[in-house]
């Protein structure tokens, strides 16, 4: 049985002053609309990430040879979990800093480096993942989008689906199989860099039940990928993508989803004098909120010390999403309100978001069972 | 955790183990104490621990002492640990002897007075220690006093683990010959250090019944596979697994601020967490075990009795998520984001 590791570190004075730099570049953004600071990750503002970038705070942990910010994870840390908790627009760049640019620096060619990373960190290129099929969702190993080699490169035939922002991303790190399913069921798939303007690519987009239109299905209908687009190497895709998960699952966006609402719910509380009422729970969550930000940190740290904790990462994603999720649960019973799907503002309207976009919280990056299988067997018990 | 502490905790595990091996469980509940476990713990000088080299300790602090409860929860020591450790600690802090025995700590609610005799209830090991050391708080100030075995009465009582919890009534006051606590040290400090004394051993359980219930998931076998295999049973396990993995951070970074302004708060999110997996933890340990988990000659029940007891005791989950909540609720205006932002040490 392998044990899991969560010491805990202390940031210091540099993550102190950078706090203070974004509280006071937050400060000036003046609010956010409510009805965009649940889930704010997932609310697409290019414009708002192009004011991260010219703050240097894209790209930050990257090497400054590519413009990156050559600081440490735990920095990093700090600014998107200040961004996170005011309920900052951060999707747009989201995928592309948090995980397709340290796959490509992990697995990806000096080229490819020079050529996304700089855009990356200047809030021009943004990425989506494509991974998930029609038929493929937890099974990810089950895809059938295929790539077959041809002069120059790799012809792409099949469909990707819950893309995010795919219709503003301008790539898409795509997982292909590119030779025939064997018995090893994660051999043979490889990941593209595609470029989602090119010729022979659809997209539909699709909406979700809480209203937004962030997701696509997206069809490729013979495009070409030069072999240049090629990450790491052709058959080891599912080793890439493995390792991609640490970076994936274990930031603070794993539980801070609904924060706003707590901060709008103690203000209500207070103001209503309902405090006694509800200390048991808002003590009761802020707990789990607390361990669960020493958790998510303490992973941070091993990132940089390059560790690869894939196990742990699972278990701040799994108590992380059930916090989020269950939160908009425990508070509507002791608000006195209604959720209120239109309201312009106020608790109602956060506790209406909170609740429709929950399922998503525990099924996004690997549902709560395939995470619990991944711990399971660190235990030892697969 | 520091290499010192790392060492105390290598050093200390043989001694710990051996403790786990006796057979000295049966005769605690029974109301036996277990003398030659506690000239063992002597004999190695683990009791001064937390004390400074001046007074003939270890030099290691509370830190050390932590790491001690610890192993105690782990291997479900039949012996006080926490209390003579924390003793022995509060009275190096005090101009009062420092003797080789055991003492309880017990912290008062209410300023001891000449018309009504102090009682206690649930106090641990009241019955076989030489002495109490009670801690009080008299207009504002921190005082302490011992109060030798022969000035207090014991109406004797058990937890659910066995362990002694006993109902103890003074036959002197505290307040006479007492002294002040020194190093600012306060009595809602001292029951904040006893809470997390339990969190730490609560901790330790937890880890034990773990390691106990993936063993034996992976050991037995039902419908001709180890029931272990069996998705309903991992899932479970998982969860048990994240919840143990929590009560150890939350306990680590409670123990990493003591002495901070953030102190309470730690301890408070630590005494929660641990008590809410404990729940968790025996429940699902014992679904997995069935019967033979059931059985008192099965040892999975000395780590789970422990863990059902120790989870009311220092305040439960709820208690604690009150006291919590009650402090956020009163911070100021938007404080709750940077209050839990500065319990990084920043």
């Amino acid at each position: 049985m392998q044990s899991l590791n969560f010491e805990p570190v202390l940031t210091g004075k540099k993550e102190a002053a950078l706090r203070t730099d974004v509280r006071r570049f937050l400060a000036n953004q003046g609010t956010f609309p409510p009805g965009e600071v649940i889930d704010s990750w997932s609310v697409c503002n290019p414009e708002f990430s192009r004011l991260l970038a010219a703050e240097g705070w894209l790209g930050m942990t990257w090497p400054t040879e590519y413009g990156g910010g050559g600081r440490s994870y735990l920095e990093r840390y700090v600014v998107i979990e200040e961004l996170l908790a005011a309920g900052a627009p951060v999707g747009a760049h989201w995928v592309a800093d948090r995980q397709s640019g340290p796959l490509l620096l992990r697995f990806g060619t000096e080229e490819q480096r020079q050529y996304f990373l700089p855009k990356i960190i200047r809030g021009e290129c943004f990425f989506a993942i494509g991974m998930s099929e029609a038929n493929s969702g937890s099974d990810l190993a089950s895809i059938k989008t295929r790539a077959e080699r041809v002069e120059g490169g790799w012809l792409v035939n099949g469909s990707k689906i819950w893309t995010s922002w795919a219709h503003v991303c301008q790539q898409m790190i795509t997982l292909c199989r590119t030779e025939p399913p064997s018995d090893n069921r994660h051999a043979g798939l490889s990941q593209f860099i595609i470029n989602l303007d090119h010729e022979g690519i659809t997209m539909n987009p699709i909406k979700n039940m809480a209203g937004e239109e962030h997701f696509n299905e997206i069809f490729f209908d013979n495009v070409f990928v030069p072999n240049t687009r090629v990450i790491g190497e052709i058959n080891q895709g599912w080793q890439q993508v493995m390792a991609e998960l640490a970076f994936e699952r274990s930031g603070p966006e794993r539980f801070l989803s609904s924060y706003q609402l707590l901060e709008a719910a103690i203000h209500i509380l207070r103001e209503k004098g309902l405090q006694q009422h509800a200390s048991a729970i808002i003590g009761q969550f802020t707990a789990r909120l607390m361990v669960l930000r020493q958790m998510s940190i303490s992973v941070a740290n091993q990132l940089q010390q390059g560790k690869l904790p894939v196990n742990e990462a699972s278990v701040v994603k799994d108590l992380g999403t059930s916090f989020e999720q269950e939160l908009p649960d425990a508070l509507r019973l002791v608000l006195s309100t209604e959720a209120r799907l239109d309201a312009k503002q106020g608790v109602e309207r956060l506790l209406s978001d909170a609740i429709l976009k929950a399922p998503s919280f525990s099924l996004r990056g690997g549902t709560r069972e395939i995470l619990r299988g991944i711990i399971a067997r660190g235990l030892g018990l697969r | 955790m520091s290499e010192l502490v790392k060492l105390v905790e290598e050093s200390a595990t043989r001694l710990f183990k051996g403790f786990s091996e006796s057979d000295t469980h049966d005769g605690m509940e029974a109301g036996v104490f277990p003398t030659e476990l506690w000239a063992d713990f002597l004999a190695d000088g683990w009791l001064r621990t937390t004390l400074t080299e001046e007074n003939d300790g270890a030099g290691l602090g509370l830190e050390g002492g932590y790491v001690l409860m610890r192993l105690a929860g782990y291997y479900a020591t039949p012996l006080p640990i926490m209390e003579p450790l924390l003793s022995l600690y509060i009275l190096s802090h005090a101009d009062l002897p420092i003797t080789d025995e055991l003492f309880i700590p017990v912290v008062l609610d209410n300023n001891p007075s000449n018309d009504q005799a102090v009682s206690l209830s649930g106090v641990p090991w009241a019955r076989d220690a030489a002495g109490l050391v009670v801690v009080f708080t008299v207009n504002g100030n921190t005082h302490v006093n011992t109060v030798r075995r022969e000035h207090y009465s014991v109406e004797t009582a058990q937890n659910m683990a066995g362990e002694p919890r006993d109902n103890v009534e003074l036959s002197v006051n505290p307040l006479t010959g007492a002294v002040r606590l020194n190093g600012g040290i306060t009595a809602a400090q001292v029951s904040s250090w006893l809470a997390l004394g339990n969190a730490v051993m609560t901790a330790g359980a937890l880890q034990r019944v773990l390691e106990r219930t993936v063993e034996y998931a992976t050991e037995r076998s039902q419908f001709g596979r180890q029931i272990g295999k069996f998705q309903a049973v991992q899932q479970q396990l998982a969860v048990q697994a994240e919840l143990t993995s929590a009560s150890n951070c939350a306990v680590e970074a409670a123990i990493g601020h003591i002495g901070t302004p953030q102190e309470w708060e730690l301890i408070a999110c630590a005494k929660i967490t641990t008590a809410e997996a404990a729940g968790y933890s025996a429940k699902t340990a014992h679904a997995v075990h069935a019967a033979i988990g059931f059985t008192h000659e099965y040892p999975l029940q000395l780590s789970t009795r422990r863990l059902w007891s120790w989870r009311d005791e220092y305040g439960n989950e709820h208690e604690w998520s009150i006291r919590l909540g009650d402090y956020c609720l009163n911070l100021e205006s938007d404080g709750l984001w940077p209050w839990l932002t500065t319990q990084t040490g920043e």
